[in-house]
């Protein structure tokens, strides 16, 4: 493990990249296929793809925060949209054209699979999320620039975002177009949505197109099932994932040492970390099923952690990540060499990152003014560190919660009501 | 037991013979390892909830009423991963195999066996109470369908109430996360006769029963099925195709040495016998009957031609140690007689581990979903039988290292007394003294290479592997060098330790007159060295 690990981060650190010429912008990324409208994604992907049912694939919206009414009628919505759909599209290929944010070799991709991109675009949805979770109590809180204030709550974000999906440009805004922490978090969430995403939709048995040998397509199917070369689910996310994701970085053409080749560079690492933390969270479960069920003979599988445990671990790695440089032959290295060199795991990043404190447009700070910060907290979120020196307002309210609940399958919950009374800080 | 071909082979042949085996066992060791596939492969499922259609009084529906996504429409899938106001009744569906590559699959009768296992996935919400462990009351139902069926005839295969013990527990208490739930096995086939499987499983939620309860907020159902390759098992049926006549011929060579012998075989040589029998059971290949017919006992019919083999080599050992005591009191013949003490440890073990599967695999034909570990007399029973067979094999060991360490030790008495014995004499303890240490060398290399094999194979699964750039399947490889080992140990044994024809030389030697008086006693027996053993008895008795 050691050795791959090693390897891999040579081959992702010394990628040399000669000559220059970028053919798209910079600041979409494929994270914006998290902002289309996921009723017309999946009617395009029904088109191209020949098993799986429509409404199977709508299974994983992620609307856990989203109030029980509103998703549902968002459900029917969708319903009643497909038909319609269905008739009105033109030749599935044209998915991929209806993607935004895709570059060129992720168009060529997509036209191969196309029955994989509502899952992309799923991936990305949830990565954001995501991110937008990990960072709420942060000067940067992962707003997307088609949301204008930053006090709304944040599990909004996606749905509005999605109502404006005319507008969707540029998601994140001028942030991810430096090298900074934030972009090394977003790369690597994305990536790992993607991978989560789909390894979870191969399981579900909806994604038909999940690989089953090592190598390329096998020419006879049963014969390889029998001989026992069904993959790993994992191991397909993160190969779909990879060759997707990457393909972007691959087919840019830089200047040798410019900082524009080093924030490949940089992408490159931190799209492999976002997918090892997948892998890494992962749990081995094993069966024993020998003679007498003894463990003379064990099979073993990978069980997927909760994604909130997947970003919980990439925010550990944000908070450790590594500064490096461009050096003299077109590599990265770390820029303080007291450091210890990062892993494949961990995450790098080349420019500090900008002031989130004030507004800046140009920067893509939306500043934190409005924000609700913890009076009592020393850290980050503390209104102290949060409201840069500004000081805070204070408002007292008493909110209902609930508590002593308990469960019923499927998926009632009965609790009793408790209020309590709050002081909410905003920042000045 | 007396003169053995062993003793008179010559160390050039010998050592042909021994290079030959050795050639067949890395054959073997290669043959899992290059050609076979892993022994078993797993497919992960995520079960979907589908809104289920209860009867008007509110019980699930009919035995004939199956619920399927694949092909669509029957199915009105249901988020689990919200909370809603109401209970909706759900149904959580699994179709197997998993289609790939954008293909059906089917499962072939090569596959021989599948298992499922259930992993409940539920997820931390601080304010829902879950308790550490906790009742699990499934309805499960199993159906299947075979190529060329209507996609919607599924038919009943299998159905049952069960319950599970569902331990969760979690270090990290934070909302969202997932809590750690053992696995629990669902169910277990021991043929997978049909083309496609359909299981259905409801969580029956009654406040009246008590059942479920006290469930957390369950996200996801996922059930992993084993099967055994069927790449496996054509290679596991060809080896046991090629080795059972083989071990069938060696066997009727055997039994005609034994025949052609004046006198009665002796003790060994029976056992010897029973071995051979016992292998040429376990090499019969009948598992080409499952391509044919549905045999669901197959597995139970496995586990209990292992156990038979197995039974008799430990046996065999106990018996090829005593005989080689070299304390012969009396003309008496040994019987099985005198090994009661030893030999019932062997079948306690034995007879204990063939309950305990019984109780397990038995049932598991009436009803694939049964577990013996639910219930609380059930895991005590089945736990009192683990431990009566792990205490027999003890004293089993016991046993067997104390008679070899007296072996051992009469031996080195014997060695002493070498220089002056006659050389017929001589001959006698010598032949007999490497007779041992030859088994006990082969034997113990074979025992010792089956620990290693299953400890190497046990720490190469227990890692996951990303990188697969071994091409030697080392599982695959470790089942059928093991199978292969003790196949060659056997027919080694039958040979080696058949009776011999030769005649010894005897020197006549003068100064030993009461043993050419002994020699005029016996004169009919001149080839089996039956002679040799009356002086050594008579020395014993001086």
């Amino acid at each position: 493990m050691a050795l791959e690990l090693l390897l891999l981060l040579m081959v992702v650190w010394m990628l040399p990249i000669v000559t220059p010429s970028a053919t798209f912008s910079r600041s979409s990324t494929w994270i914006h296929a998290g902002f289309q409208d996921m009723a017309r994604l999946d009617a395009l992907a029904l088109r191209a793809t020949s098993i799986g049912s429509s409404s199977a694939m709508r299974r994983h919206h992620h609307r856990r925060h989203s109030g029980g009414n509103k998703s549902e009628e968002r459900h029917r919505d969708d319903d009643a949209e497909l038909p319609l759909l269905l008739r009105q599209l033109p030749p599935s290929a044209s998915i991929c054209k209806q993607l935004r944010g895709l570059s060129p070799g992720q168009e060529k991709l997509c036209g191969l699979s196309q029955d994989h991109m509502p899952w992309v675009a799923r991936g990305a949805r949830s990565a954001i999320h995501e991110c937008q979770h990990q960072f709420q109590h942060r000067r940067w809180n992962c707003s997307t620039t088609t949301t204008t204030t930053t006090t709304t709550p944040l599990a909004d974000d996606s749905e509005l975002a999605e109502s404006k999906k005319n507008q969707v440009a540029a998601i994140f805004g001028p942030v991810l177009e430096s090298g900074s922490r934030e972009t090394a978090f977003v790369h690597a969430i994305g990536a790992a949505g993607l991978v989560y995403t789909l390894a979870r939709a191969c399981r579900d048995g909806q994604l038909s197109s999940c690989g089953c040998s090592r190598g390329s397509r096998p020419k006879d199917l049963n014969r390889e099932w029998i001989w026992g070369g069904c993959g790993d689910n994992l191991e397909y996310g993160y190969k779909f994932a990879q060759s997707f994701i990457d393909v972007r970085e691959r087919e840019q053409r830089h200047k040798r040492r410019s900082h524009e080749q080093g924030r490949s560079l940089v992408n490159l690492h931190n799209n492999e970390a976002g997918r090892r933390a997948v892998i890494k969270r992962s749990k081995v479960t094993c069966k024993c099923h020998g003679v007498s069920g003894s463990c003379s003979l064990i099979t073993c599988w990978q069980q997927l952690a909760s994604f909130r445990e997947i970003g919980d671990y990439l925010l550990d790695k944000y908070d450790g990540a590594t500064e490096v440089k461009v050096n003299r032959r077109g590599r990265l290295s770390i820029k303080d060499p007291r450091y210890s060199l990062p892993t494949a795991n961990d995450l790098v990043y080349l420019d500090d990152s900008p002031n989130y404190c004030f507004a800046n447009s140009s920067l893509g700070s939306l500043g934190t003014r409005g924000r609700t910060c913890n009076r009592t907290s020393t850290g980050i979120d503390g209104c102290n560190l949060l409201c840069c020196g500004r000081g805070y307002n204070t408002q007292k309210s008493i909110i209902s919660e609930r508590c002593d609940c308990k469960f019923h399958w499927c998926c009632e919950v009965q609790c009793s009501t408790c209020n309590k009374s709050l002081d909410v800080y905003t920042c000045k | 037991m007396q003169g053995t071909i062993i003793e008179n082979l010559s160390g050039k042949k010998l050592s042909v013979l021994v290079a030959l085996l050795v050639v067949a066992q890395i054959v073997s060791f290669l043959i899992g390892g290059l050609v076979a596939p892993p022994p078993s492969n797993s497919q992960n499922m995520l079960g979907t909830a589908c809104r289920d259609k209860l009867n008007v009084n509110g019980t699930p529906p009919g035995l004939d009423d199956w619920m399927y996504f694949r092909p669509p429409g029957k199915c009105v899938h249901v988020d689990t991963h919200e909370m809603s106001e109401t209970i909706i009744p759900l149904v959580y569906v699994f179709q197997m195999p998993t289609p790939r590559n954008g293909k059906f699959l089917d499962y072939s009768r090569w596959q021989h066996s599948l298992i499922g296992v259930l992993q409940i996935e539920v997820m931390y919400h601080n304010h829902i109470v879950v308790p550490p462990i906790t009742k699990l009351t499934i309805d499960a139902r199993l159906a299947y369908r075979n190529k060329g069926d209507p996609e919607d005839e599924w038919k009943h295969y299998a159905s049952s109430i069960v319950e599970r013990n569902l331990e969760c527990t979690i270090d990290n208490a934070r909302e969202e996360y997932n809590y750690n739930c053992s696995t629990l096995s669902l169910f277990e086939l021991g043929s997978v006769f049909h083309d496609y499987y359909l299981l259905n499983i409801r969580l029956p939620n009654d406040p009246l029963k008590k059942t479920n309860q006290d469930l957390g907020h369950i996200t996801d159902l996922c059930v992993t099925v084993i099967n055994q390759n069927g790449g496996f098992t054509k290679v596991w049926v060809s080896l046991k195709t090629v080795s059972f006549p083989i071990t069938l011929l060696v066997l009727c060579w055997y039994w005609r040495r034994i025949h052609m012998l004046s006198r009665s075989p002796a003790l060994l040589e029976y056992m010897l016998l029973v071995l051979g029998c016992a292998l040429s059971l376990l090499n019969m290949p009948l598992e080409y009957l499952t391509l044919l017919f549905d045999m669901p006992y197959m597995l139970l019919l496995e586990d209990i031609r292992q156990g038979i083999f197995y039974a008799t080599l430990l046996s065999f050992w106990l018996v090829f140690a005593g005989e080689h005591l070299m304390v012969q009191d009396g003309d008496q013949k040994t019987s099985l007689k005198g090994y009661w003490r030893h030999l019932s440890a062997v079948g306690v073990g034995c007879l204990s581990l063939l309950f305990f599967d019984m109780c397990e695999r038995g049932v598991q034909l009436r009803n694939p979903f049964y577990s013996i570990w639910v219930t609380n007399i059930g895991a005590k029973l089945a736990l009192s039988f683990i431990i009566l067979a792990g205490v027999s094999a003890g004293s089993y060991l016991l046993f067997l290292t104390y008679m070899i360490y007296k072996v051992f030790t009469n031996i080195s008495i014997k060695r002493a007394a070498l220089p002056s014995m006659s050389s017929a004499r001589r001959l006698h303890y010598e032949g007999v003294i490497y007779r041992f240490k030859f088994l006990m060398v082969a034997t113990l290399l074979c025992a010792s290479l089956t620990v290693v094999g299953f400890i190497l194979g046990q720490v190469a699964e227990g890692q996951w592997k990303w990188d697969q750039d071994i091409e030697l399947e080392m599982t695959s490889a470790f089942f059928t060098g093991v199978y292969g080992m003790w196949n060659i140990y056997t027919i080694a044994l039958l040979c080696l330790y058949a009776p011999s024809h030769k005649q010894w030389p005897v020197e006549p030697s003068e100064n030993s007159v009461s043993e050419e008086i002994e020699f005029s006693r016996l004169p009919t027996e001149p080839n089996e060295m039956l002679s040799l053993t009356a002086f050594s008895r008579k020395t014993a008795i001086d």
